[in-house]
């Protein structure tokens, strides 16, 4: 593609006047001075090796839980922790798109942390790769349906043109290629923007931004149903690939509420991630967390009344014993307490009161995940959840997210904390909510 | 302008709840002025009037800064962070709207409830008598359109909306204030209204003039 292609003038575009007025009107900014938007890597390092640790601590659990149980309850563990973080950064994924789709002006200072975290996907992939390795080889593990005959099953047989080794293969790889081109091009072009100052470069994130909404819509739905609503090929729900989304954006904006919390903490971003920001982060969690509750419901609800035996199963076992407190709990944590905490204006504009309660918020996205996954342990026949495997999971979790965070922290040290050189900058700094 | 103080309560609750009581239901008699002309004529307030932006505006924090609750300022155009030189107080409509949210959705709850459990049990496609789950849609739609009418009469009760006329309207002069000029009018439902002190007050903050204006209504 010549520069010539790219340069067809668009009327959002400022001119390069206007532009350059912009920069120089910041370059000698104090907020913009590099001990406030540089995140050293030395300053990073501490954390980073206690995460490294923790996360090969975890693996090494993981591996033996997996020998202590058997290899369903380790996968199950191993997945719970890769679904949830892969979720995550989809979920980050999704926003620094919607905000280029809409020329957002007030996310530019808080834009940089979505994409470092967007950029977790290849990783996240690459431990889905891992899990998709073992259900492979073993001949289905959790998607029990790869080492069935079709035939054996009517439902199966019925399926059996979508539910086959070669098509996931494929879908995998398609998912993997979607995600990866656009977490990592997005990411670098906004990096690229920071050292040569190309204003159309924005452009560029806002077209690709356009097509990969709808092909991030398509592909997170097919993915949940794939990797997650599949573990039982007996159950569908149409509303599935929603739900997962839903759970996406609102651990992604809780993981997100964390970093700038931190980050606040180290002194970082003053004047430049302000109460403002902070705010309208909060109010999309609010959001989010009613938009899941909202989804939530809506799936259980239909599935409810239906009451078809292949959907019902699923629900009934999670309406039995210990997965029911765990589903009640789930309701605590990932709705009522969040929407009567986050509802307030003061823990919105508070860092540290907002990073706490992003705590359980995140929290509650992984138990939402648990309560998907470990059930389906008991899907097959003969098959029975063993109640003492939960320190599995913790491991497991510890594991993943350890081995992501020391990344993650290497992504964030090892760029300036917002995009420096965007056109819309000047706006973000000025940011103020007037209710 | 000597004045009489007839009714040393204002700001108070009882007050204020017969005052918006008085404004809306017909044959409700709103408490007297506090105040009352020589002639007889009950007191609107004070206003003065400001020919530019800059001077309403340190105006309007001295008076923020004198300590009164009950007035406003007028201008032709928005004036960027007149909010904070006002000392605007946020507001409790948010409360007002959440107990009539919550109030809503409860009785949709217990209606619903005691209908399908008790008043008239009816088996609906083998589902049990008081299920939870179809009452959620009510109760949700019971919560939120109760809401947003709180929300919006609440925000037009609390602004004295809607009326027929306002006692400044009366005055020649304040139409300017849709063109060229800016007004601060500090009521005698203020419980710091002292004529005196305010007329001072706003000559040293630059008024153009300061008078006193009736409620004719």
């Amino acid at each position: 593609m010549t520069q010539a292609h790219i340069r067809t003038p668009h009327p959002a575009a400022i001119s390069d006047q206007e532009y350059q007025a912009r920069l120089d009107r910041l370059a000698n900014h104090p907020a913009l001075a590099e001990e406030n938007v540089q995140l050293k890597p030395s300053e990073a390092s501490g954390v980073q090796h206690i995460l490294l640790g923790l996360g090969a601590v975890g693996l090494a659990a993981t591996v033996a839980g997996g020998f202590v149980y058997d290899l369903q309850h380790a996968l199950a563990s191993f997945e719970i922790a890769v679904f949830s973080s892969t979720a995550m950064a989809l979920g980050a994924l999704f926003f620094v798109m919607v905000y280029h789709m809409t020329n957002a002006a007030w996310s530019t200072t808080i834009r940089r942390q979505y994409e470092n975290l967007a950029s977790m996907v290849p990783i996240c992939m690459a431990f889905v790769a891992v899990a998709l390795a073992f259900e492979i080889f073993s001949g289905g593990v959790l998607l029990q349906w790869i080492g069935m005959d079709p035939h054996s099953d009517h439902l199966l047989e019925h399926k059996s043109g979508y539910l086959n080794k070669a098509f996931l293969i494929i879908r995998f790889l398609i998912y993997f290629g979607v995600w990866t081109f656009l977490a990592v091009r997005l990411r670098a072009w906004s990096v690229e923007q920071d050292r040569s100052g190309d204003r159309w470069l924005t452009q560029r994130c806002r077209f690709n931004s356009g097509w990969g909404l709808l092909a991030f819509a398509l592909t997170t739905a097919f993915f949940a149903f794939d990797f997650l609503m599949s573990m039982d090929f007996r159950f569908y729900s149409t509303m599935w690939g929603v739900y997962y989304f839903a759970g996406a954006a609102f651990s992604s904006l809780a993981v997100l509420a964390m970093l700038f919390s931190w980050l606040k903490i180290r002194g970082k971003l003053d004047e430049l991630v302000m109460p403002e920001h902070l705010h309208d982060h909060g109010k999309l969690m609010f959001a989010f967390t009613v938009f899941w509750a909202y989804i939530a419901f809506g799936q259980y609800f239909l599935i409810w009344y239906g009451n078809i035996p292949e959907e019902t199963a699923y629900f009934v076992f999670r309406r039995q014993g210990g997965w029911m407190t765990l589903g009640t709990v789930l309701i605590a944590v990932h709705f009522i307490i969040p929407f009567f905490l986050l509802i307030s204006r003061v823990p919105k504009r508070a860092p540290k009161l907002l990073g706490a309660l992003a705590a359980i918020l995140v929290v509650a996205h992984i138990i939402d995940i648990t309560w998907i996954i470990k059930p389906m342990i008991s899907a097959g026949e003969g098959r029975q959840v063993n109640p003492m495997s939960w320190w599995v999971d913790v491991a497991a979790v510890l594991g993943v997210y350890g081995v992501l965070g020391f990344f993650m922290l290497k992504k964030v040290s090892s760029v300036a904390l917002i995009p420096m050189k965007d056109p819309r900058l000047e706006h973000a700094l000025h940011h103020v909510n007037y209710v | 302008m000597t004045m009489a103080e007839r009714q040393p309560k204002a700001g108070s609750w009882a007050r204020d709840i017969a005052m918006v009581l008085g404004t809306y239901i017909p044959g409700f008699a709103r408490p007297p002025a506090r105040f009352v002309t020589e002639q007889g004529k009950p007191v609107h307030g004070i206003v003065a009037e400001f020919d530019n932006v800059v001077k309403v505006y340190h105006a309007a924090e001295k008076v923020r800064d004198a300590g009164f609750k009950r007035w406003d300022l007028y201008s032709p155009f928005p004036i960027h962070g007149v909010e904070e030189a006002m000392g605007f107080k946020r507001t409790s409509l948010p409360i007002f709207v959440a107990a009539i949210g919550f109030c809503g959705a409860g009785l949709g709850l217990l209606f619903q409830y005691w209908v399908s459990a008790s008043a008239y049990p009816l088996v609906v496609q083998g589902k049990p008598f008081g299920a939870w789950e179809p009452f959620v849609p009510i109760m949700f739609e019971l919560g939120v359109l109760p809401s947003a009418f709180a929300a919006l009469f609440g925000m037009l009760m609390l602004n004295g909306l809607p009326r027929y006329h306002h006692p400044l309207l009366s005055r020649e002069q304040f139409l300017r204030s849709s063109d060229d000029r800016f007004f601060i009018c500090i009521e005698a439902e203020d419980p710091a209204f002292d004529a005196e002190r305010i007329r001072s007050l706003l000559e040293s903050a630059g008024a153009e003039s300061v008078d006193l204006v009736e409620d004719d209504a």
